[in-house]
């Protein structure tokens, strides 16, 4: 046991000082999608809806909703409309409300 | 403790043709079906064969389930015979099959599950018990078939000791951080008498929710149905896709796939170790090894950009190919890390005497019910996966894999076995690197067909067997990850002499997963 003790001691602390910090390896944690309104059509909306399998994507009229809670982050909505989808990056997604996580997203793309 | 080459198998042309003599049809699929050879049975001469089969030598149970392609369920065996494996097909009309868990004790688990979901059971008229599916599932629940005509028991095994015996539940609910799990333990006061595992908590109709999806869209849920074998899971179920249309990943890919999968191997048993001393009450080891598990998973961020190394397996190929810099550059630290409080941990005594003689499984015991992975090699069983055929097309192929084998069968025995992979990981990991990896992927040809596909997780084998219909999707998919093989090995474990407070040592040397029983 002193062996143990010893070597405790010895290891220190490793635990990173987030949030007072940045963590070095959240640079590559999958994030959810940022989207571009003016690049969004109904027929790139509904492409994208299809692709997620988290049911994370819903279209109502020109709105894209977008509940951040289902999604993870797996990119599929990305490789399906690369110029309208992109990874946003952020990964500090925590609310105090449902609410919060439902994005809506307006469609303003034109038809082509 | 030794590493072992595989030794070579006889052909298995006798096998056929005992099996095609009884009538049995040896059907070649379309598909690349290499290591693999499928012969359809009348239900009639299934017991006979299963008998032939069964004495076999170097024949190993590896899987059985069903499905209602026809209007009649198709039973399907597996049956692994290093290195390739035999798929036995039978249609059953009515509701009752030969009775096979005689024969082969390694079928009881999934003629329970096969009752669940298909309501056709042996012809003992034994009883079964509840395993897969919740008690509350009505005539409306999910099923892959049909309704059984009769409730299931509950699972109750018969008690040896009789009346002094106490049975009490444990679970669902444990400690935090722990999957829901539920064992009825039986004791005579402080040992375990008997222990029976419930694991339909956590079900989540996996296999029923892959029906109608394109392999693409199936592996997301592929790779989460055990989520720490996202790799292994997502590499055979991918494989059987493949399989059944006939194409394999190109090598780069093939490569990338194995990087992962040893990746995957290393932080399963990192996690294992930090298991192992949370059990015995060793916290500083316990946080040694959780350090270097943490240094394990941010390699993995660094060079496939997921933790948990989801996202990279895709049929045909891989998504991503490996930071080859980052992984050479940080694997050393991380596996280092790992080197050290492992040694730390085997010289000390009152932990190894904690693991020694604990949660022995003998030989037979391992063979008998068809165990895989570090519990079964542990117990004297070489064999491994990752020798599979095809030879070609494995990216394991140019750098054979040397198995490590104990004879021991205790936690000690697996505890050594796993840090053994450990090391031959690493070094396949560099062997790997240098010969090159990438991001490719074979397009998938449209099209449908049925194959088998395999790879070794840190628990063990893994299968997947998959068919998809003309348009290219699924109309059945089975997904048996090692768990699902190895759970039924731990109540024997548990039993040989043990008491309540060893119970969690044993569970960590498995080191398996409710998610991966319960899918």
């Amino acid at each position: 046991m002193p062996l143990w003790f010893a070597r405790g001691l010895r290891r220190g602390v490793v635990t990173t000082r987030y949030p007072a910090r940045p963590d070095s390896s959240a640079a590559f944690l999958p994030t959810p999608p940022a989207f571009r309104p003016r690049q969004l059509t109904r027929e790139t909306a509904d492409r994208i809806v299809a692709a997620c399998p988290s049911i994370a994507l819903t279209r109502q009229g020109d709105v894209l909703l977008f509940d951040v809670g289902a999604c993870t982050g797996c990119g599929r909505c990305i490789a399906a409309a690369p110029h309208a989808v992109t990874p946003s990056g952020e990964w500090e997604l925590a609310a105090t409300t449902r609410s919060v996580l439902i994005k809506q997203i307006p469609i303003r793309g034109e038809q082509p | 403790m030794t590493a072992v080459e595989p030794a070579a198998t006889e052909t298995s042309e006798q096998l056929l043709d005992q099996l095609t003599s009884l009538g049995g049809l040896v059907v070649r699929d379309s598909g690349a079906t290499q290591g693999t050879v499928t012969v359809r049975l009348l239900a009639e001469t299934l017991e006979e064969a299963t008998h032939v089969i069964a004495g076999t030598a170097g024949l190993r149970l590896a899987d059985m389930f069903a499905d209602n392609g026809g209007d009649a369920p198709t039973l399907r065996l597996v049956w692994a015979h290093e290195p390739g494996y035999l798929v036995v097909e039978t249609e059953i009309e009515g509701d009752q099959y030969p009775p096979l868990s005689d024969i082969a004790p390694a079928a009881f688990v999934e003629e329970c599950e096969i009752y669940e979901q298909f309501g056709i059971r042996p012809a003992t008229g034994k009883p079964l018990n509840r395993l897969m599916l919740p008690p509350h599932a009505g005539p409306d629940f999910p099923r892959l078939g049909h309704r059984p005509a009769q409730p299931l028991e509950e699972a109750h095994a018969p008690h040896t000791v009789g009346g002094q015996a106490f049975e009490f539940p444990f679970g669902p609910v444990r400690q935090v951080g722990v999957e829901s799990l539920h064992y009825g333990l039986v004791t005579s006061g402080e040992e375990v008498v008997d222990l029976y595992l419930f694991t339909w908590h956590k079900h989540r109709g996996v296999e029923w929710r892959l029906r109608g999806t394109t392999p693409r869209e199936a592996i997301f849920f592929a790779e989460r149905t055990e989520g720490l074998s996202a790799v292994a899971v997502g590499w055979a179920f991918a494989a059987a896709a493949e399989a059944a249309l006939g194409i394999t990943p190109p090598p780069g890919a093939a490569r990338t796939r194995a990087v992962a999968l040893e990746l995957e191997r290393l932080y399963n048993h990192a996690a294992a170790t930090a298991a192992l001393c949370q059990a015995t009450g060793l916290t500083v080891g316990q946080s040694a090894a959780e350090i270097a598990l943490e240094r394990l998973l941010r390699v993995n961020a660094a060079v496939f950009g997921h933790r948990y190394l989801f996202g990279v397996i895709d049929p045909g190929g891989v998504s991503r190919a490996p930071d080859a810099g980052a992984l050479r550059r940080e694997l050393p630290g991380a596996y280092g890390e790992l080197r050290r409080a492992a040694d730390a941990l085997l010289a000390t005594n009152s932990f190894v005497d904690r693991l020694e003689a604990t949660g022995i499984l003998t030989t037979e015991q391992a063979r008998r019910l068809g165990l895989v992975g570090p519990v079964a090699r542990a117990a004297g069983l070489a064999a491994d996966a990752r020798l599979n055929e095809p030879a070609e097309g494995s990216p394991y192929a140019g750098y054979p894999v040397n198995i490590v084998t104990a004879d021991n069968g205790d936690v000690l025995a697996r505890f050594q076995v796993m840090l053994g992979e450990t090391d031959e990981s690493v070094r396949l990991i560099n062997a790997l690197l240098d010969a090159g990896t990438a991001a490719e992927r074979t397009p998938l040809p449209p099209g449908g067909g049925t194959g088998l596909g395999w790879a070794e997780s840190s628990r063990g084998e893994v299968l997947a067997w998959v068919a998809l219909d003309q348009d290219g999707r699924i109309t059945r998919a089975r997904l048996r990850p090692g768990s699902a093989r190895n759970w039924r090995g731990f109540d024997d474990a548990c039993r040989s002499q043990n008491v309540f407070t060893d119970i969690p040592i044993i569970e960590a040397s498995f080191w398996l997963t409710a998610a991966g029983m319960a899918r």
